[in-house]
């Protein structure tokens, strides 16, 4: 890995740090219901720097994140991880399998469906092992996530343009 | 950049994937409830020995034997009353239809229970987090 790597991936895990924390802030108008503002920085990495990166930064914040907020190997943290792994991993085989079909849009949108679905399975694993109630607020959790999936998707697409575009400006600048 | 543009930045796909979820998530929330089996049941007991147990979900009304006479009771729309009984007070049929719990017609002793969602039934007060 080169040194630049490590930077970036170093930043961007702070930027999604720093998202993820101001979010727990925030309270929940449904109990279960996040809005996955980080995920923003994870897809971010995904598309301007690859897969790796990705991968990375969803794993530093999430180990990072339920360190300080005390939630470590407990269930949150098992969810998160997860859903993280599992998200990151589906935008990540998607991009590279049919690059141009979607965009950051869609791409936010599977990740999202792919962190749901994690979700719901380890709940029914470890802690819930109820398969009506799990099959009961499966659609409503799909519904939520979809939406904020679709959210995600346009901040993120925004604020790739404004990456690539500041890059752009810093390379013209120094030529 | 404003959301015009955001718009058509997306491709077909996009919309079609976010369109597919939306639409079977939405069925899904109103159809769940009738692909799941109902698993609610009544109990109905006569004179301390069990005599029926049937499904909330099916109307039905039965005769049961108590030690007074026959006790009707009827389960109607996933709820269940007491029709009549030989009881002198008739406190049993001025219940009228309950949804959770039971109806007793002690004079009779006839105990009619439901039971099932015991989970969702507990209720709640409050929650932390």
């Amino acid at each position: 890995m080169q040194l630049r790597d490590k930077y970036r991936i170093a930043l961007l895990s702070a930027f999604a740090l720093g998202i993820h924390g101001i979010e727990s802030l925030f309270p929940a108008p449904i109990p279960w219901l996040r809005l996955g503002f980080a995920n923003i920085i994870t897809l971010a990495t995904l598309v301007l720097y690859g897969m790796y990166p990705a991968i990375m930064v969803t794993l530093i914040r999430v180990i990072l994140g339920s360190l300080f907020s005390g939630t470590f190997l407990g269930p949150a943290f098992l969810l998160s991880l997860g859903g993280g792994i599992a998200s990151t991993l589906a935008m990540g085989l998607v991009l590279s399998a049919v690059p141009r079909l979607f965009s950051v849009v869609g791409l936010s949108i599977i990740g999202a469906l792919f962190h749901n679905i994690s979700q719901l399975i380890i709940a029914y694993f470890f802690f819930v092992q109820r398969i009506e109630a799990i099959l009961l607020i499966t659609p409503f959790i799909i519904l939520l996530g979809t939406l904020t999936g679709t959210l995600n998707g346009f901040i993120s697409e925004m604020l790739i343009n404004n990456l690539k575009n500041s890059a752009q400006t810093i390379q013209n600048v120094s030529q | 950049m404003n959301l015009r543009t955001l718009l058509d930045k997306t491709t077909a796909a996009d919309r079609l994937f976010f369109l597919l979820l939306i639409i079977l998530s939405l069925s899904g929330i109103f159809f769940i409830r009738e692909i799941l089996p109902e698993s609610q049941t009544v109990l109905i007991d006569a004179d301390g020995k069990p005599a029926y147990v049937l499904p909330l979900n099916e109307d039905k009304t039965v005769s049961v034997e108590g030690s007074e006479g026959k006790t009707i009771v009827e389960i109607r729309g996933k709820r269940v009353r007491i029709m009549d009984s030989p009881c002198r007070n008739k406190l049993c049929i001025r219940q009228g239809w309950v949804e959770t719990g039971g109806v007793v017609c002690l004079p009779n002793k006839v105990v009619v229970t439901i039971r099932g969602h015991e989970e969702n039934d507990r209720g709640v007060d409050a929650v932390t987090r």
